[in-house]
């Protein structure tokens, strides 16, 4: 009888037979070694002069415009704002910010490198499908920077409040740690028994992750940058921070990683503005889009959709064989609908997102003399984060990010303007000595207020730990199914990963793909 | 100095970039309340459609003044306060006429309890909004038949806990404070509310 050989075992044999290459080519093959990434694509079947109503113009609605179009479909996209995009906002000279009771017109300097993503603001590389489509709309791309060392870490509780740099407080946190692992290492019985081999490199392992002495104690690293020196001279190591002290502030436990997620550090974003990916989609379907339509009804036939919306102070009617709904859950549950009893419950069982972001106008990039080139300064306060542009390296102005609360609350949004403002020049001034004058310009956005929107990325009630309950799970498929066969609800909100454009985008693939195979297997 | 400078920018738009601005629309109304002020669950905006033109007048002068969705506790007050604050005395009057055109379209139920208990706890309640919940103008008191089930429990719930009804120049809501320390809880007020519903069946 032959012993089973496991797929580890058989990678192996193939190594000592045939070389690294060998390993690479198998292991292709056997799904092991990672494959070339492919991002979503549909081959849809001719349109054959089928129409579809597109409610929403955000990237979902946007794309499924785009890829019906392509197939011939008649497509019409109704939107209730004056622009597209969603969330997908960037704010810049003359923007008007529709925020219920805080309407803001941004008065930022008219330049191109002088905007703001209020929304959307990142594309992690490995969301395929979205850069897919950058690359097919001809939307200029550049890395953003999310992890940068430079930047600042701020705690009220450590050090008195001194801001210290990210590379101080990181490296001296590593030394510290892995001079206890040595110790451990040293002092214990493992359970797991090492090789001679094996235990000589984890200590090298801890010792270059740490930095350590040759003793093994940890005293400073150059790492951490210099005081002073350092190209024509010695560098001059800075002191050390205490660990007593490093452990005085929760970032501790955030810092050491350099993820976006399940992504990072390499993250990308629009040229100009994430604002020119809904450009991008709107060369190809901007003329079929309807704005300051308002959406007052919708009626579910078997033999289409029926659409009412108001516009022009006029109630107006649109009928198509099918529909295409990216409109927030909880706007949908107050229009006029024939929808089920259980889709309903589904759609008022999503939460909205309290997300809020601020920013000022820098009247000079202040953060550069600090050696700062993009990236986000933490701050254990209620503005959170400071982040620094990438465009525009070392013009005189710039615009920052002055506060991301992620949501969890509406600490910001329950202010008024002139509250917010001033706490967010409040909170910055710890980090940075002067910057209630060198800031001007404020605009914030409560995207629980925003209109047409009132409310940032949907928030399916789940526990993190133990993921999506079973009855979650149902309200989402029954979300994701048509009413019918002809409504389908798209977005980001219909994905177990809200807040992406990418989710956005696989739900619209996911609800066509499903139309186009009903379709194809319908009887002629 | 500067702080003063930037609120005013913020405030008050020059004259010269007004005319490239792009225009706003000014009736929100129905992002919140829904078609034709139907109400909407989804983010807890009570149906308008049917509401009184003399208490629309008075909640939104309230909201206006600071007199209702003030206290930090009332999320959806405080969301509706903002709103309120840029009205003037001619935008009431043109809400409440548009608010007059549109369809009533009784509020579907959404809460279920115990009717018997609900009539007995509505008794005190009926004295001001009618034996029917039809609502009495002389007494300041609005219908509460057709309006959503999920909105009454929300306010009879602030009104509870002091969210509203606890500025001094909120005589009708300090008196419907005092009606409701009747209830005991999230039963009474579910009892009481499905009994309302009884009343529009």
């Amino acid at each position: 009888m032959v012993k089973p050989v496991s797929r580890r075992e058989f990678l192996n044999l193939l190594a000592a037979a045939g070389g690294a290459g060998a390993v690479v080519k198998a292991g292709a093959a056997l799904g092991i070694m990672p494959a070339d990434a492919a991002a979503s694509t549909l081959d849809l079947a001719a349109g054959n002069g089928r129409s579809a109503v597109i409610l929403g113009g955000g990237i979902s609605g946007l794309a499924t415009g785009y890829e019906l179009g392509k197939a011939g479909w008649d497509c019409t996209i109704l939107e209730a704002s004056h622009r597209c995009g969603g969330r997908i906002f960037t704010v810049r000279h003359g923007t008007l910010i529709d925020e219920l009771g805080n309407r803001q017109y941004c008065e930022f300097d008219d330049e191109p490198h002088m905007y703001f993503n209020a929304g959307a603001a990142r594309i992690p590389n490995t969301h395929r499908t979205l850069l897919n489509y950058c690359k097919e709309l001809g939307v200029e791309l550049e890395i953003f920077i999310n992890e940068n060392k430079t930047c600042w870490v701020q705690d009220d509780a450590m050090l008195g409040g001194k801001p210290v740099r990210n590379i101080e407080y990181t490296t001296h946190l590593r030394g510290f740690v892995a001079e206890m692992m040595v110790k451990a290492m040293h002092e214990t019985d493992m359970d797991e028994p090492f090789t001679e081999k094996e235990a000589e490199i984890l200590l090298g392992m801890i010792r270059s992750f740490g930095d350590l002495s040759e003793d093994d104690v940890y005293r400073g690293s150059l790492n951490a940058g210099f005081d002073s020196g350092g190209f024509l001279s010695q560098g001059v190591q800075k002191d050390v921070i205490a660990f007593r002290d490093l452990l005085k502030t929760p970032f501790a436990m955030r810092l050491l990683s350099t993820n976006e997620g399940e992504t990072g550090p390499i993250l990308l974003q629009a040229r100009g503005g994430m604002d020119q990916i809904t450009e991008g989609f709107l060369r190809q379907v901007g003329d079929r889009v309807s704005y300051r339509a308002m959406v007052a009804s919708i009626q579910v036939r078997d033999d289409g959709v029926d659409v009412a919306y108001d516009q022009d102070g006029a109630r107006r009617q649109i009928r198509a064989d099918y529909c295409f709904n990216c409109i927030p859950t909880h706007l949908v549950t107050g229009f006029e609908h024939n929808f089920p009893a259980d889709y309903v419950r589904a759609l008022k069982h999503v939460l909205r997102g309290e997300a809020y972001k601020a920013a000022f106008q820098a009247k000079e990039r202040f953060w550069e003399k600090q050696d700062i080139y993009g990236g986000i300064s933490w701050m254990n306060n209620r503005s959170q984060q400071i982040w620094y542009p990438v465009a525009g390296i070392h013009r005189q102005k710039g615009v920052i990010l002055a506060a991301y609360d992620y949501g969890g609350g509406m600490y910001h949004t329950r202010m008024t303007q002139q509250e917010r403002v001033e706490a967010h020049l409040a909170d910055g001034e710890n980090v940075h000595a002067d910057y209630r004058n060198l800031v001007e310009k404020p605009v914030t956005v409560g995207w629980h207020r925003m209109n047409h929107m009132l409310g940032c990325s949907a928030r399916w009630r789940r526990s993190f730990r133990e993921g999506w309950t079973g009855e979650t799970e149902q309200h989402y498929r029954t979300l994701q199914a048509p009413v019918n066969g002809r409504h389908y609800m798209i977005g980001d909100q219909i994905s177990m990963r809200s807040a992406w454009m990418e989710s956005a985008l696989l739900s619209a693939h996911w609800a066509m793909a499903d139309l186009d195979r009903r379709l194809r297997n319908a009887p002629a | 100095m500067i702080r003063l400078a930037l609120i005013c920018l913020l405030c008050i738009p020059s004259l010269a970039s007004a005319a490239e601005r792009e225009p706003f629309d000014d009736r929100y109304c129905t992002t919140c309340h829904g078609t034709d002020g139907r109400g909407n669950e989804g983010v807890q905006a009570p149906r308008l459609a049917g509401m009184e033109p003399w208490y629309l007048k008075r909640q939104l002068e309230n909201y206006r003044d600071g007199i209702r969705g003030a206290h930090p506790d009332d999320i959806e007050g405080l969301a509706m306060q903002p709103m309120a604050a840029m009205l003037t005395d001619e935008s009431i009057q043109d809400i409440i006429e548009w608010v007059g055109g549109w369809n009533y379209v009784p509020a579907e139920h959404t809460i279920s309890g115990d009717l018997d208990a609900g009539r007995a706890l509505y008794q005190p309640c009926a004295t001001c909004h009618g034996a029917d919940a039809e609502g009495n103008e002389a007494l300041g008191a609005p219908a509460l038949a057709g309006q959503n089930d999920w909105y009454m429990v929300t306010q009879l719930r602030n009104f509870l806990a002091g969210y509203r009804g606890v500025h001094p120049r909120d005589v009708y809501g300090a008196q419907m404070r005092v009606m409701t320390t009747g209830l005991s809880g999230e039963n009474d007020i579910n009892n009481v509310v499905a009994y309302i519903n009884s009343l529009s069946d």
